[in-house]
């Protein structure tokens, strides 16, 4: 009796999943998008969000028919952080037919930036490591370098710094990923910036920062510009903030400022650093969502109507992932709307014709995205923001380093 | 001066914590001979415990922090009985084999819950000002890690000096078949040394999550940093891995503080404890405390 | 030998020679010819995507490198914990030249096979400098001594700016008769390539085991006194393990830096080295089969289980932390289990299989 009804049930669902494939086929076209990274294994406290961006967004785009009838299917791809499986993904997408691919971190960028030549695939990765650009022209960063980034604080640094040359130290990860700014870095300061690189910090796994701070704070240092990954900030500052060390306002004489790059912020460095975060200074292109503006009311919004939780919806991870989906919606939109066929090579053309009248202001970013066949950088310009009160607040207004554009 | 007392404290500090990671491996390594690679999983274990304990159930630290060490206690009592007791008596490399296979199974469990990929802190329960003296200071949440690390130490070392059951557990140690036929049961020591290192490594956890906040990559990394410790000390001995660890904290100091920024190195606090590893294995494989059983072919 | 060149039922063997023998019956010799003659014709009839194909020979490499593991940690019973760095240093070593000459010197596309010999030789160097500890450490204090090496590995890599400080160095695309391997050529050309080095290197390690070198290195993992008392020299028995296992690392490294025609750090960390570990497990340690099933087994797995929380996180919306959670579930559960109720790998049923064909019609 109980095989009979179960050979009934399943007739009825191949019925039912032989009438649907049809129907799916005819409604519109399906343009097919490949993301790969890290949901698990290192660094997935930032692509786990990342991928929820980016999977909401395009969710989005499909129920509310932004474009129409077609359909964006975005295939998400876990690859634990190995560039070995990152190119199989790739590898797997390209026989899938994708026409714009997604990429995670700065290790596979640089070792499937080959394969992008030679796909002549469009490739927006959430890696902002300066080198990816090198001898590629297909890889664009969504916004300014970590170099930019860093070259950013620190003329921000020098112009608000009272008395002297300001004593800046760098504290970066060891890895490719946070060397990369420092030699940009000290580029701009023999190209005229104002100020001296005391020292180079690679942090390890450490439990006390105790005697660097002391040291940093012996050599004059009053500025610690980091380039890395939330954790060891969090360490790093509330041992600081122990000694008293932080200074309560920007530049205050004999206690030192910290800052940092994309990766160090975010409520991620609230939620490891806790009261110690206060008055950490923080650049990205981002907008923050405790900030009422209309790029954080849809990121909301967005979170809300896919039940994310609060700190996703908060996360500036899933604000960069919301955004490298829009700017690829958008890229097929206008290609749609000019009466393009949608591949690769017109995605492409697409993605450095957005430029000019055509600049992309997606919301979530603090100025537009501008591609052009030599800018392969998407959002030139930075905020900086500073926490207070245990949120990021913007100080001043956005703005574009000048020395990024002299170094190269 | 200053700087170099702050680094001596600073090394103390932090050796301590070592020690206390490395506590727990050498107490499994002690009775029952097995290299526990999971050990890191376990210490990432406990520090979410107390967090969820402390934060989503609302218990007082001091209270939800032996909480989870008693959760831990027993988690790892299971951990062995479901997966180490059937190995008891295969080769070496089966069952570290098997504690390979246990760190991607805490990975994948740790994974289900938020803390897999997501940060967080502990809500601060000490003065936020540290400890200072003439210019040398310690903060209190470290301070505090110390006292718990001496006082379990010295718990553990009443534990195996006094109790029977200690007594029993260093029986097994030197010998499994004299143990068994005096009526002491080999798998339950077995059973209570993975237990007690699982205590051990909770209490571990919870101190290193205070000082870094909780993330599952830095607190999983603990477990590969307690070799150079062990290795040191000796596999078998408690008092090594205290004395080692308080070593490798203050050599890593010493290391970043004195050679990091001269000569173009940078970094060198990571992996000075690993230089050292290979020299001891080179020429004292035992390790400073270690029971003397090598030899040469 | 039995009257019965194609099947014999039981041992039927008059020399000691004859015990040793590759091949036991025609049947044995038939059944290896037509696998390879398989392995070799099928890609002209079934075409595969690039991704599968990318699989095929991640895994072909993987068996290189897992024949080398096996002979160090099955055969010689030596723990290797570091046997990924091992597998980098045939990277680096083909790195190293691109980064002197660029990455598309002659040499590099040219000479490769040359190449891949070197790398080869300086993952045996290197082996035999780790195998020294070997001869005054035991059990865990070698496999420690190991995952040392493979620590200063990471570290040293990730520090020299002449490594690129772990980022990737690309190398270039290599010539063969027929010009420059394209794009589109480029898996199926090393699928070949792969596949001769491993048909090589498995005649080489199945050889090995017949010969004095090969026995050596049983009769120390068993006893390592004994066979001190009968004249050998356990010593040098164990480094040249070792060397051995150094040497298919590094040749299985080089094949994977011209696969992914690039080398970085992420490729060969402590991760891999414990994957390698669990492919040898799962295969069956000290079995040369096993060092051919277990990469295809984890590997399988592993798209397998990509699959299945790929179909659970489109079907299943709350399920999101359990699709990611799925693979180091699985791979740990794999570990375990085969520890647990197999102990002997997938190659134990591999020979009850052939033991069966041996014996029938006859039942043990």
């Amino acid at each position: 009796m109980k095989k009979k009804s179960m050979i009934g049930w399943m007739s009825l669902l191949v019925a039912v999943t032989m009438l649907t494939l049809p129907v799916q086929s005819l409604a519109g076209k399906v343009y097919k998008l490949g993301l790969s990274l890290a949901i698990t294994g290192p660094t997935s406290d930032a692509g786990n969000p990342y991928s929820k961006g980016v999977e909401d967004y395009f969710n989005f785009v499909n129920d509310t028919k932004i474009l129409g009838d077609d359909k964006i299917e975005c295939t998400i791809r876990d690859d634990q952080y190995n560039n070995d499986v990152t190119k199989r993904n790739f590898e797997d997408f390209i026989s899938q037919g994708i026409v714009f691919y997604l990429n995670y971190s700065t290790g596979s960028t640089l070792a499937l930036k080959k394969d992008f030549e030679e796909e002549k695939m469009a490739v927006i990765p959430a890696s902002f490591h300066a080198g990816n650009l090198i001898d590629s022209h297909y890889i664009f960063l969504p916004i300014a370098s970590y170099s930019t980034q860093a070259i950013g604080l620190g003329e921000y640094i020098v112009k608000n710094h009272k008395g002297g040359t300001p004593k800046v130290a760098m504290f970066i990860h060891p890895s490719a990923f946070g060397r990369g700014p420092v030699e940009d870095l000290q580029k701009a300061v023999a190209a005229g910036l104002k100020m001296e690189i005391v020292e180079v910090v690679e942090h390890g796994k450490d439990l006390d920062n105790t005697a660097m701070l002391q040291r940093l704070l012996s050599k004059g240092v009053q500025y610690v510009i980091s380039q890395t990954v939330q954790s060891p900030v969090a360490t790093m500052l509330k041992d600081a903030s122990g000694l008293g060390l932080v200074a309560k306002s920007f530049g205050e004489a004999g206690k030192i400022t910290f800052l940092g790059c994309h990766y160090t912020g975010g409520n991620d460095l609230i939620a490891l650093a806790g009261a110690s975060a206060e008055n950490f200074y923080w650049t990205t292109s981002y907008i923050v969502t405790n900030e009422p503006s209309p790029g954080a009311t849809a990121q909301l919004e967005l979170a809300k109507k896919y039940n994310r939780d609060e700190k996703a919806a908060n996360s500036h991870n899933y604000t960069n992932g919301m955004m490298v989906a829009q700017v690829a919606t958008e890229v097929i939109k206008r290609a749609k709307a000019a009466g393009k066929e949608i591949t690769k090579v017109t995605l492409y053309e697409e993605l450095q014709a957005m430029n000019g009248d055509k600049a992309f202001s997606p919301g979530t970013t603090v100025g537009p995205v501008t591609y052009s066949k030599t800018d392969h950088t998407g959002v030139d310009t930075l905020q900086l923001y500073v926490v207070g009160g245990g949120v990021f607040k913007s100080v001043g207004t956005p703005f574009i380093p000048v020395f990024a554009e002299k170094i190269k | 001066m200053n700087y170099f007392f702050q680094l001596v404290i600073s090394g103390i500090v932090v050796g301590s914590i070592y020690a206390l990671s490395g506590l727990g491996f050498v107490l499994i390594y002690k009775s029952s001979r097995v290299l526990n690679i999971a050990h890191g999983q376990i210490i990432a274990a406990g520090a979410f415990i107390t967090y969820a304990l402390t934060v989503w159930v609302d218990i007082p630290i001091y209270i939800s922090f032996p909480m989870s060490m008693v959760l831990t206690f027993f988690l790892a009592m299971s951990v062995e009985r479901v997966f180490l007791r059937r190995l008891i008596g295969e080769p070496i490399i089966s069952v570290i084999m098997v504690t390979i296979g246990l760190m991607s199974i805490l990975d994948g469990l740790i994974y289900l819950t938020p803390f897999g990929s997501e940060n967080f802190s502990f809500p601060p329960f000490l003065p936020t000002t540290p400890i200072s003296v003439a210019g040398v200071s310690v903060s209190w949440t470290q301070m505090v890690g110390v006292v718990i690390t001496f006082t379990l130490i010295g718990a553990f070392s009443w534990f195996f000096k006094k109790s029977t059951v200690g007594i029993s557990m260093r029986a097994v140690s030197d010998d499994q078949m004299a143990s068994m036929s005096i009526g002491i049961s080999v798998p339950r020591v077995f059973g209570l040394a993975w237990a007690t290192a699982g205590l051990s490594a909770a209490a571990a956890g919870g101190i290193i999550g205070n000082i870094t906040g909780l993330n599952f990559e830095t607190l999983h990394a603990f477990g590969i940093i307690v070799f150079p410790v062990v290795i040191l000390g000796g596999l078998d001995s408690i008092l090594g891995a205290v004395v080692a660890g308080i070593i490798m904290g203050l050599v890593q100091q010493f290391a970043s503080g004195y050679l990091d920024g001269n000569w173009g190195l940078s970094g060198t606090g990571e992996v000075m404890p690993y230089i050292i590893l290979l020299v001891i294995l080179l020429f004292k494989p035992h390790g400073l405390f270690g029971i003397h059983e090598i030899e040469r072919v | 030998m039995s009257s019965n060149r194609w099947l014999a039922t039981g041992n039927y063997f008059t020399s000691y020679k004859e015990e040793q023998r590759i091949f036991f019956t025609s049947l044995d010799r038939a059944a290896m010819s037509l696998l390879l003659l398989c392995l070799f014709i099928w890609p002209f009839f079934i075409v595969v995507d690039n991704k599968y194909m990318l699989v095929i020979d991640n895994i072909l490499v993987a068996v290189i490198a897992v024949m080398g593991l096996n002979l160090v940690t099955g055969f010689a019973g030596l723990i290797s914990i570091g046997h990924a760095a091992f597998v980098g240093i045939g990277a680096y070593t083909i790195a190293s030249f691109a980064r002197v000459l660029g990455d598309s010197h002659a040499l590099l596309t040219h000479a490769w096979p040359l190449l891949i010999l070197i790398a080869g030789f300086m993952g045996a160097v290197f082996g035999a400098i780790v195998g020294l500890p070997a001869l005054r450490l035991k059990h865990l204090y070698l496999a420690i001594a190991t995952l040392s090496f493979q620590m200063i590995f990471q570290w040293t890599i990730n520090f020299m700016n002449f490594f690129n400080q772990g980022q990737t160095i690309s190398v270039g695309r290599v010539v063969w008769l027929t010009g420059q391997v394209s794009r589109s050529q480029h898996y199926i050309f090393w699928y070949y390539a792969i596949l001769v080095v491993i048909v090589f290197c498995g005649f080489a390690v199945r050889n090995l085991l017949r010969t004095r070198y090969g026995r050596c290195l049983v009769a120390v993992r068993d006893n390592d006194r004994a066979a001190d008392a009968m004249g050998m020299h356990p010593g040098f028995t164990k480094v040249y393990a070792f060397a051995l296992a150094g040497f298919l690392a590094g040749v299985a490294g080089a094949l994977h830096a011209y696969l992914y025609r690039g080398v970085g750090i992420e490729s060969f960390t402590l991760h891999h080295s414990i994957s390698f570990l669990a492919m040898a497990i799962v295969g069956g340690l000290g079995t040369l089969p096993g060092s051919f099933l277990g990469p295809l087994a984890i590997k399988v797995l592993d798209l397998q289980v990509e699959r299945l929380s790929e179909w659970a996180g489109a079907h299943l919306t709350f399920a999101t932390n359990l699709a990611t959670a799925l693979r180091p579930l699985s791979f740990g559960l794999v570990i375990v289990l085969f520890l647990m109720f197999e102990p002997r790998g997938i190659a134990n049923w591999w020979r009850i299989a052939r033991s069966y064909v041996k014996l029938w019609p006859f039942r043990y």
